[in-house]
């Protein structure tokens, strides 16, 4: 058990540059009492270029302020309280907000849940997708309509040209979600993070925006962050998968590992909500107490954990390679049997 | 109670605007009741050789264009206008706010109340779309001028406000499910109520009936401008301004200038405090300013330290 | 279809809202004491002639038959008389309205463009000394009495400064006035190219103008930034922030999505101030029509009063209607 905290990389032999690399990245928001809450406590992550990797958590977990953050706006009224995130080298957290905003939505996005409340209410659909060509590519109103056309018919919205003057108000769920993916991809970013955007949808509309993601991430050659509350999901296309509890991540691995082999006992507990078998339903489902009282010291997972001991309380696990490519925080990995 | 008022006062020190908002109105409240003893002359005796004296150590505000000292006057007219405007705001929120908390009472149920509740709601709506200072003014003129009517005036043309504020009170707790729960007959109907609604409402009443006041001491005077409210010679500061109207345009500014300047500060006084006792009673905007203040003493520290 | 049916709706509002507001105005404005024959005939009437005046204008009957008789007159366009102009109060209304509305309109204006610019920029930087200046001015302006606040104006740029002309009216009495064709001095000169009368009617305008519009700043400054604060801070704001979009179009379209409560506050102001304007109407001599009602209640000449009130509150209700139009053309949601 060490205590030194390794880069995540991926499980094959490649060790290029990553395209995005958050380091101890730390999120906290106010409370009633004064004391300031810890959302995120030192998130690191890697993503190469192309890689499609996936997020796992629960609500409360903090996956949108994970989201949110790495492109420096956590939700009001958190602040990043340390940490730094890193785009193709550079430390974006520094940047001015002119030149961050030149990066959001032309080389880093995000897809948004819950579309129809992030849209602007009096502005057309079109107009909105083709003002982000416009403000990032600099071209004409003309070129822009015919590119927010042309994304539409991409998304594989019905009768794309009707919709260009639709309003918000009138799309369902199904439709805006495609037009928020367009407005994310619209400018060709090398990075996109999608968050929990099937969320609320109809499980049939749900697959069918889970394939065009895919589809369209790999068309274009961006990477994604896919973050996501069901695990099962991930398996479909994401080559390496991080589990995130209470604003940590407990273990990240490649999808073979984290299926076949996984060793933390959150994503046990995970898996095994969805499984056939019932005495493995019983032993790892723990139900949430509910109760999210501030745990500074040890593992944060120890309330809920059903093979929790003393130390898993008093000291707080080290992020550590059990095998090549597969990490997991905690003092007693599952070991395949 | 006392918890309120340290939190108050905790207040007043995190905004300075506020404590002097609360400083301004005690003062003049303080004139009010202290000017027999401060005023170095009678407010109604007119000293007919010496009129319209500029400022001076024996006249401090100068003298009007019948001799009488400004400075009297002045510290003396708060106890009309303070009376008055209390006096009327206190009567509108009163007879407004138990209308409306009827209204808000009887707007759903059987019959005929809900047709009353209707037409009173109509009844405010005709009362509001009223110019308001011809209302107040017509309503002095056919009753009579007197102190008593002019308190009628303002309490007429705010009883609205008190009204609508007490029916979306009423409505807004009626909403909820716990008070459904525990309406069983009438009376206690009306004891659940009141035992809710009283305590939420508190905070935007109060905040409304300190504004209200301010505006009330503005109509007042406004009244006395045009000669239609507080007759000379009582001390008020809108017919001392009227008094001194013409002076102002051949060159002398004292007998207008420092009644209104007076007039200004007190109003402004009190609409500090009621925007005080809004912040106090809006839990998000109590944090935040929390919060900006403990962010203001930290960064002092932390320069202290620095240096 | 749908918009003249939506007005059409309105409009059937209109009719009882009106007559209630008559019907009261009517019983308050009775209840003045004053016996209107005798003001009219003066001091030295004979008591036939003031009872055969009040035969004649009715002041016998009882009094819902004169409200009655009121309606029906009204119906017709007949406002009734002054006794003081001895004119029909429709032909005073007519003369001074203009002038109330002209003054009004231009405070108005100034007016939006303090408090909206104003609030606008307190919303972009709550923390920064714009904002604690807005907040300062925002309830200052409701504090300070306009009659007041006129006569310290008068002071300094008439009497001191002598910048301004004397406060006695709409224009200059050496100049003629140009043909009324709106009533208002500054269109009207234009039309006709007296640019004397222009320049007279503006130059007495400034200092009016000056006073409404500045204290009336007051209440659309703190609208439109506590609008615009909520709107800087709603979903849509955040996501076009998140999508790169540049702060100046961040504020255009929280200011877009912000009007319909700015522009309600604008439109209550509009109809607020032809009422509210009186005192300011007075200081400066203005002879417009709320300073006529003021006189009116002052001597006991009710009909002038009444003439007024209907005037006001029928603009009120068109401007009511007018804004409510304006928003269902342009609100995408309402038009379902």
């Amino acid at each position: 058990m060490t205590t030194v905290v390794l880069p995540p990389q991926t499980g094959s032999a490649r060790t290029a540059e990553p395209l995005i690399e958050v380091r101890n990245l730390r999120v906290t928001f106010p409370s009633s009492n004064g004391e300031p809450k810890e959302v995120l406590k030192g998130i690191d992550l890697a993503v190469q270029p192309g890689e499609i990797v996936g997020l796992v958590g629960e609500s409360g977990a903090g996956k949108t302020t994970m989201a949110r953050s790495i492109l420096g706006l956590p939700p009001p009224p958190g602040r990043i309280s340390a940490g730094e995130v890193l785009f193709e080298g550079r430390q974006i957290l520094k940047l001015s907000e002119p030149e961050l905003r030149g990066l959001r939505g032309r080389r880093l996005s995000v897809v948004v849940p819950n579309p129809r409340a992030e849209l602007n209410p009096l502005l057309t659909v079109g107009r909105q997708i083709a003002s982000m060509a416009r403000i990032h590519l600099n071209v004409g109103s003309q070129e822009a309509q015919k590119m927010a056309l042309q994304i539409l018919r991409d998304v594989q919205i019905p009768d794309p040209e009707r919709r260009l003057n639709a309003y918000p108000h009138e799309l369902s769920g199904g439709m805006a979600q495609r037009v928020v993916i367009a407005m994310a991809l619209i400018c060709n970013p090398a990075f996109v993070i999608s968050d929990d955007a099937t969320s609320g949808l109809d499980v049939t509309v749900q697959a069918q925006i889970l394939d065009l993601l895919a589809k369209l991430a790999a068309d274009q050659g961006s990477a994604m962050l896919f973050i996501t509350r069901d695990v099962g999901i991930t398996a479909h296309f994401c080559s390496r998968t991080a589990v995130l509890y209470s604003g940590e991540i407990m273990e990240m691995a490649s999808r073979e590992d984290l299926f076949l082999r996984p060793a933390h006992p959150y994503t046990l507990m995970l898996l095994a909500a969805f499984s056939h078998s019932p005495t493995l339903r019983e032993s790892w489902s723990v139900p949430d107490t509910g109760v999210r009282r501030q745990t500074r010291a040890g593992c944060q997972y120890a309330q809920r954990c059903p093979i929790a001991q003393p130390v898993c309380r008093a000291e707080r696990p080290a992020f550590a390679e059990i095998a090549p490519g597969h990490f997991a925080r905690c003092h007693f990995p599952v070991r395949p049997a | 109670m006392f918890r309120k008022l340290g939190l108050l006062a905790r207040l007043a020190a995190l905004r300075p605007r506020f404590a002097a908002g609360y400083i301004i109105v005690t003062a003049i409240a303080l004139l009010a009741i202290a000017a027999p003893w401060i005023a170095p002359y009678s407010p109604t005796e007119a000293d007919s050789v010496s009129f319209l004296q500029p400022p001076s150590a024996a006249h401090l505000f100068g003298t009007d264009n019948v001799g009488m000292d400004i400075f009297s006057r002045a510290i003396y007219a708060p106890r009309i206008d303070l009376t008055i405007a209390i006096l009327g705001t206190l009567l509108s929120a009163l007879v407004g706010g138990t209308i409306g908390a009827l209204v808000g009472f009887y707007s759903t149920g059987r019959g005929i109340r809900v047709w009353l509740s209707f037409a009173v709601m109509r009844a405010a709506d005709v009362l509001q779309a009223f110019p308001v200072f011809v209302f107040a003014i017509a309503l002095v003129a056919s009753l009579g001028q007197s102190i008593q009517t002019v308190v009628l005036a303002i309490a007429f043309v705010n009883a609205p406000i008190y009204l609508r504020l007490m029916r979306s009170q009423v409505l807004s707790i009626r909403s909820m499910r716990y008070v459904e729960a525990s309406q069983v007959n009438g009376l206690s109907d009306l004891r659940t109520i009141v035992r809710h609604v009283v305590p939420n409402a508190m905070a935007p009443v109060l905040a409304q009936l300190s504004v209200n006041v301010g505006w009330g001491i503005l109509l007042t005077a406004a009244l006395s401008f045009v000669g239609a409210g507080v007759r000379a010679p009582t001390p008020e500061w809108g017919s001392m301004i009227a008094m001194g109207f013409q002076n102002v345009v051949t060159g002398q500014w004292w007998p207008s200038m420092f009644p209104g300047a007076m007039l200004a500060i007190t109003v402004f006084g009190f609409s500090l405090v009621g925007s005080s006792i809004e912040v106090l009673a809006d839990p998000a905007k109590r944090r935040q300013l929390l919060a900006e203040a403990r962010e203001r003493s930290e960064s002092r520290r932390a320069r202290r330290e620095a240096v | 279809m749908s918009v003249l049916f939506y007005l059409g709706k309105r409009l059937v509002f209109v009719v009882p809202q009106l007559l209630g507001i008559v019907l009261v105005s009517f019983l308050l404005v009775k209840s003045i004491p004053g016996d209107p024959a005798v003001l009219m005939l003066g001091p030295t009437a004979t008591p036939s002639a003031i009872a055969a005046l009040q035969q004649q204008l009715g002041l016998d009957q009882p009094l819902y038959t004169q409200f009655l008789i009121y309606v029906r007159d009204l119906l017709h366009g007949d406002l009734g008389t002054s006794w003081q102009t001895t004119r029909p109060v429709l032909e005073d209304l007519v003369q001074r309205f203009p002038a109330t509305l002209e003054l009004v309109t231009y405070s108005l204006v100034l007016a939006i463009l303090i408090g909206v610019t104003l609030g606008v920029y307190a919303a972009r930087n709550p923390s920064g000394w714009v904002a604690r200046v807005t907040d300062f001015y925002g309830i200052s302006a409701g504090a300070l009495p306009d009659f007041w606040f006129a006569l310290v104006l008068i002071f300094i740029f008439y009497t001191v400064l002598g910048w301004a002309p004397a406060p006695l009216g709409r224009i200059d009495m050496i100049v003629l006035p140009p043909m009324p064709v709106t009533g208002a001095l500054t269109i009207d000169s234009l039309l006709a190219g007296d640019f004397e009368a222009f320049k007279s009617a503006c130059a007495h305008l400034v200092l009016p103008v000056l006073t409404l519009g500045l204290l009336n700043a007051g209440p659309i400054l703190k609208m439109t930034q506590s609008t615009m604060e909520k709107m800087l801070e709603a979903d849509f704001s955040r996501y076009e922030v998140l999508c790169g979009v540049p702060q100046r179009l961040v504020v255009r379209h929280a200011l877009r999505n912000a009007l319909p409560s700015i522009v309600t506050i604008i439109s209550v102001l509009y109809g607020f101030l032809i009422g509210g304007a009186v005192l300011v109407e007075i200081v400066f001599s203005w002879g417009g029509a709320g300073q006529y009602a003021v006189q009116g209640v002052l001597n006991s000449d009710i009909y002038p009063v009444l003439g007024f009130v209907l005037f006001s509150a029928v603009f009120s209700l068109v401007v009511y209607i007018v804004v409510d139009l304006i928003y269902f053309l342009l609100d995408p949601r309402i038009t379902n």
